[in-house]
C-alpha cells in the first residue's frame, strides 16, 4: 500500500515537471516561430499566402450572407431619409452636370494639347474587380483580404481602388486570393501629391482613420481641404488617383489626411493593373474586366 | 456494447473536439467582415477568450501544440509585414498555462472573480502582442486601439463566457481530481 502510494506521489512529481518542461517546450517554439519569422521574410510569406488561400473559402461562406445582412441594415437606414437624400441627389446632378461640361472641354483642350506638344500617355490601366471576403482590420493592421489572386493577373504592388478613390496596395499574392493594405496602415508609405499646387509628399499611414503627411519640400501652402493624390513616383501606380483631403493642416508633421475610401463599407475593389509594377515582371494582362478608365484614372 | 454504445462514443468524439473546433472557427472568424461597430472589435480577441474559457474547465481538449498551431494561424491570418508571427501562439500557451496554474482561484468561484481573472489575462495577452509587435516592427504602435479592442472584449465578457460555458461539455467540479490540470486523457493510468 505504502509503496503505491510512494509511486503515485513519485509519479505525480513527474508529470508536474513534464508539465512545466512541455510549457517551457512550447514557449521556446513561440518564440522560435517569432524568430524564423524574422529571419526567414520569404517563409512566413509562403506560409501567409498558403494560409489565406486556404481560409478564403470558408471566409467566403461566411462573407456573402454578412454582406447581404449589412446590406439589408443599409437600406433600411436609407428608407427612412430617402425624400433628403433624393433632393439632395438631385442638387448635386446638377452641380456635377456642369461639372462634366467643363470636364469634357478641359478633355478636348488637353487631348488638342497634347498633340501639339507629342505628349506619350503612359500605359493605359485596366482593372481586375474584386470581392472583399475578409478583413484584417486587427489594432496592428489595417487590409483586406480579397477573392482574386495570382489566377486573374493580381501581382503584388498593385493599386486597389473603390469609386470613391484609392484604397491600398496588394501586399500578397495566392493563388485565388490577395491581401490588400490600406493606405492606412502603419508600414504603408505612398508617394503622392497636393493636387492644388503640385508640392510631392509621402503619405504614411499610422494605423488609425486618417493618414500623415511628410511633406518634402515643406509645408507651406498646404490648406485644410486640399486633395491629395498620388503622384505616380516609383512606378507602380498610375498618376491621379484621389486618395484624401487635408483635414487638418499646420506644423511639419503634423498635416493629417482623411482617406476619401470608406473602408469600413467596402464590399467591391478593383486591381489596378498598369502594366508596369516595378521591378516585378507582369504577364499580359488576362482577365482584366473593363477597358474603360473613369476620369480619376487619367493622368494630367 | 449497447446499441447507444455508438451514440456515447460519438458524443464523446464530438466534446473532445469541440474546444478544438470552436477556436479554429474563433481564429478564422477575426478576419470576417462583420462591418457592425463594436462587434468587430471585439473579433480579434474572441480567441482568446475560447482559450481561457475552455482551459478553466478542459485544458487537456487544447493541447499545447494545438495552440501553439491556431496561434500561428491567427498570425499569419491577421499579420501585416514585419509582424511577428507566433506571438499569439506564445500569448495562447501562456493564458492556458496561467488558467492551469491558478485553477483553485478561477474554477468555482463566483463569477466575478473569473471576470477579473479574464480581465488580467487578456491584458498580458494584449500587452504581449503589442510588446512584441512594437519590438519587432521597431516602431512605438500606437496602443489606443489596442487599449480600445481590450476595452470593450471586458466589457462583452459576462455576455459570451455564459455561452462558451454552455458550450463547454462538462462541470468542471467534476472533473477527477488526477485529469486536472494539463493530464490529457490516457495520461492517468491509475
Amino acid at each position: 500500500m505504502a509503496i503505491r502510494d510512494d509511486f503515485e506521489i513519485a509519479a505525480l512529481q513527474v508529470r508536474t515537471v513534464l508539465q512545466r518542461f512541455a510549457l517551457v517546450v512550447l514557449v521556446l517554439a513561440a518564440f522560435g516561430a517569432m524568430l524564423i519569422g524574422k529571419a526567414d521574410t520569404v517563409l512566413v510569406e509562403n506560409a501567409r499566402v498558403l494560409a489565406m488561400d486556404l481560409a478564403s473559402p470558408a471566409l467566403e461562406a461566411i462573407a456573402r450572407p454578412v454582406a447581404i445582412a449589412n446590406r439589408t441594415i443599409a437600406d433600411l437606414k436609407e428608407f427612412a431619409s430617402l425624400r433628403e437624400e433624393n433632393a439632395r441627389l438631385r442638387e448635386e446632378n446638377s452641380r456635377l452636370l456642369a461639372w462634366q461640361t467643363a470636364a469634357r472641354r478641359l478633355e478636348n483642350e488637353n487631348d488638342r494639347l497634347r498633340e501639339l506638344a507629342q505628349f506619350k500617355d503612359g500605359p493605359e490601366a485596366s482593372f481586375i474587380t474584386a470581392r472583399v471576403v475578409g478583413d484584417s482590420l486587427s489594432a496592428y493592421v489595417r487590409g483586406a483580404l480579397l477573392d482574386v489572386g495570382r489566377a486573374a493577373g493580381v501581382t503584388p504592388g498593385q493599386a486597389v481602388v473603390t469609386g470613391e478613390g484609392l484604397a491600398g496596395r496588394i501586399a500578397e499574392v495566392g493563388q485565388n486570393s490577395a491581401r490588400v493594405l490600406f493606405v492606412t496602415d502603419v508600414s504603408s508609405h505612398l508617394p503622392v501629391m497636393v493636387e492644388r499646387t503640385r508640392e510631392k509628399a509621402i503619405l504614411a499611414g499610422d494605423n488609425s482613420g486618417q493618414m500623415r503627411l511628410m511633406l518634402v519640400q515643406g509645408v507651406q501652402g498646404v490648406q485644410r481641404g486640399d486633395r491629395i493624390i498620388t503622384s505616380g513616383n516609383g512606378g507602380s501606380f498610375p498618376v491621379g488617383i484621389p486618395v484624401g483631403e487635408v483635414v487638418q493642416g499646420g506644423k511639419e508633421g503634423s498635416v493629417r489626411v482623411r482617406p476619401f475610401t470608406d473602408f469600413s463599407r467596402l464590399e467591391f475593389v478593383r486591381v489596378v493593373d498598369y502594366g508596369v509594377t516595378g521591378l516585378v515582371n507582369v504577364g499580359p494582362p488576362s482577365n482584366s474586366s473593363s477597358g474603360t478608365a473613369p476620369p480619376a484614372q487619367r493622368g494630367h | 456494447m449497447r446499441a447507444d454504445g455508438a451514440l456515447i462514443a460519438l458524443d464523446r468524439l464530438g466534446r473532445l473536439l469541440l474546444p478544438g473546433v470552436v477556436l479554429l472557427f474563433f481564429v478564422i472568424l477575426t478576419l470576417a467582415p462583420l462591418r457592425l461597430p463594436y462587434l468587430s472589435d471585439i473579433l480579434p480577441l474572441l480567441p482568446v477568450l475560447a482559450v481561457f474559457q475552455f482551459s478553466l474547465a478542459t485544458p487537456e481538449r487544447l493541447p499545447g501544440p494545438f495552440l501553439l498551431a491556431m496561434g500561428v494561424l491567427l498570425d499569419l491570418l491577421l499579420g501585416g509585414p514585419g509582424a511577428p508571427v507566433g506571438v499569439s501562439a506564445l500569448g495562447f500557451v501562456l493564458v492556458r498555462a496561467a488558467v492551469v496554474g491558478s485553477r483553485r482561484h478561477l474554477v468555482g468561484v463566483p463569477f466575478l472573480f473569473q471576470w477579473v481573472g479574464f480581465c488580467i489575462l487578456s491584458w498580458a495577452f494584449v500587452a504581449l502582442v503589442w510588446a512584441f509587435t512594437s519590438l519587432w516592427t521597431w516602431t512605438v504602435i500606437d496602443p489606443v486601439p489596442a487599449m480600445m479592442q481590450y476595452a470593450v472584449m471586458i466589457v462583452a465578457y459576462p455576455l459570451l463566457a455564459p455561452l462558451l460555458a454552455r458550450v463547454r461539455a462538462r462541470d468542471p467540479l467534476n472533473v477527477p481530481e488526477l485529469s486536472r490540470g494539463t493530464a490529457r486523457p490516457g495520461e492517468t493510468t491509475t
